[in-house]
């Protein structure tokens, strides 16, 4: 039970302790990404603004909504 | 205290642990996970990830804690038939697992939640779908961190998939040996070289290894250096993700029973007559859990779960077994599920204490044992003495039923090609004897046009 005590006392404590180890590659190989990947998406969306901007309109269903990664069948 | 029984599987996390009283599981939530669970309950997550299939359902139940000094609730959730295990699964299986982790985690930060892992082992297959199990896996997320769970994401779905897909769809047997996930090193250098050139791989899995290498003795904060990241950008990793996952394909074929069923001697009105024997055995002992074992496609695993019963459908070769997950979610089928078992090396318990993930053996019994079509490759191909083949039949389930196949059998006679006929007991009256210690047989029945017989038989 000992263990149970430590992980409470480091949660209260600190907010970022993780129980498991996130890796310190891990952690900076995904911060690199994800900087590119973001920066990749706030493209895209002012990439459909500025279409929008020259009359373009194009239905774009479920870009940044989730309904696309819904559980379906794709057999 | 002795009436509880805790599940050796939970036992990391200190938000909660999983036990059973009576025969019905539950979990203990912990006092030290309350504002996680408030916010996954009250923050509308918990209803929208069951609504869509996501997240197995529980209810709050009043009951006496195990460890009352920790506790802060106690729930019951819906108990999912069968655990089945990321080595047993198909490449499908697993990346329907993979996008279903990435769809909850993209729920959950619009909820303003993060998971804080990504085990493969926290998914199930519950009513057809990839469901997470592990109700506790959500936290409060933090502006300005990063994905806690992103290693473990990677070890646990984009390794094997990726060594599935671009290497060899055997390679996720290396599942049962890495039980955290197949090390990115690892992966990295099993896969060809062509990979490093496909940007979701080369950064999620390849430099991602790398990285993982320099940084081994760096401290988190060291490496981190006070950098945050935003939530746009946290949303583009889970993007990336998504995209790379869904993105690896395999396709099964050329495999061993490809052509099987065009393959054998049967004869329509053979086939037709032996569906309708298993059909109505079937209809008469009406089980709740089914074993098909040697299920290939899956062709009777449908008689036993269009008639209700939960049936897994366990094959050897993981083409047939990815072609019954497609067929079965073309069908939507919620009661079967394919996976992937070799007989003669049946999953071993593993993990901590080898009690964290069990073996076949310990998942059962069923209710009922298919063993059609089987018992020439158990006996023959892999000299299983017939005695052997039943007590483990006995120990798998309650009801058997079973199909003959003698020496005369094309299919047998294929498997004596190459060898020695060492087999002078293989008859059917010695299998009847064999079998008799164990089984009652209740039913015999020869099947038309053939030299095969189905048996029904019930456990002594």
């Amino acid at each position: 039970m000992l263990w149970l005590v430590g992980a409470l006392f480091s949660v209260l404590t600190n907010r970022t302790a993780y129980y498991l180890d996130p890796g310190s590659g891990s952690f900076l190989i995904q911060l690199l990404i994800a900087a590119i990947a973001g920066a990749g998406i706030v493209i895209a969306s002012q990439w459909s603004r500025i279409r929008r901007l020259f009359g373009k309109k194009k239905n774009q269903p479920s870009e940044a909504e989730d309904e696309d990664d819904e559980q379906k069948p794709d057999a | 205290m002795n009436k509880n029984q805790t599940l050796d599987s939970s036992f990391r996390d200190p938000s909660g642990f999983l036990f059973t009283r009576q025969g019905i599981l539950y979990r203990q939530v912990n006092r030290a996970y309350a504002e996680n669970y408030a916010r996954l309950m009250e923050s509308g997550l918990y209803a929208k990830l069951v609504k869509a299939g996501l997240l197995i359902p529980h209810t709050e139940v009043s009951i006496e804690p195990p460890a009352p000094e920790l506790a802060f609730k106690v729930i019951c959730p819906e108990r999912v038939p069968f655990i089945s295990y990321p080595y047993e699964w198909s490449f499908g299986e697993l990346k329907d697992a993979a996008l279903a982790t990435l769809s909850i985690q993209k729920r959950a930060l619009k909820a303003g939640m993060s998971l804080k892992d990504a085990s493969a082992y926290n998914i199930q297959f519950y009513q057809g779908r990839p469901t997470l199990i592990d109700s506790l896996s959500f936290e409060v997320y933090q502006e300005g961190e990063p994905w806690v769970a992103y290693r473990q994401f990677c070890q646990h779905f984009l390794s094997p998939l990726a060594l599935m897909a671009y290497r060899d769809v055997r390679l996720s047997q290396l599942l049962r040996v890495y039980i955290d996930g197949i090390p990115l090193d690892l992966a990295s250098s099993l896969l060809p070289g062509r990979t490093r050139y496909k940007l979701g791989l080369a950064t999620h899995l390849h430099l991602h290894a790398r990285a993982q290498r320099r940084y081994a003795d760096v401290s988190l904060a060291e490496a981190r250096g006070g950098r945050k990241m935003s939530q746009q950008a946290l949303l583009g990793l889970l993007e990336s993700l998504q995209t790379t996952i869904r993105a690896l394909e395999w396709k099964p074929a050329g495999t061993e029973w490809a052509d099987y069923y065009g393959a054998t001697n049967y004869t329509d009105a053979a086939f037709e007559h032996k569906k309708n024997l298993v059909g109505d055995w079937l209809s008469t002992i009406q089980p709740k859990i089914a074993w098909d074992l040697g299920a290939n496609t899956g062709v009777f695993s449908r008689q036993a779960a269009s008639r209700g019963t939960f049936t897994l459908a366990f094959d050897i070769d993981p083409a047939a077994v990815e072609q019954n997950y497609r067929q079965v979610k073309t069908e939507k089928l919620t009661n079967l599920l394919p996976l992937v078992l070799d007989l003669t090396n049946p999953s071993p318990a593993i993990g901590w204490h080898n009690r964290e993930r069990e073996s076949l053996v310990e998942r059962g019994p069923a209710d009922v044992v298919l063993a059609l079509a089987l018992i020439h490759h158990l006996a023959i191909a892999n000299n299983v003495p017939l005695e052997r083949l039943a007590r483990f039949l006995s120990d798998l389930g309650e009801w058997l039923i079973v199909e003959w196949i003698p020496k005369s059998d094309s299919q047998v006679q294929k498997l004596l090609r190459s060898r020695l006929d060492i087999f002078p007991g293989y008859t059917q009256e010695v299998f009847e004897e064999t079998f008799k210690p164990y089984f009652e047989i209740q039913k015999v029945s020869a099947i038309r046009d053939s030299d095969r017989s189905v048996y029904l038989m019930k456990r002594k």
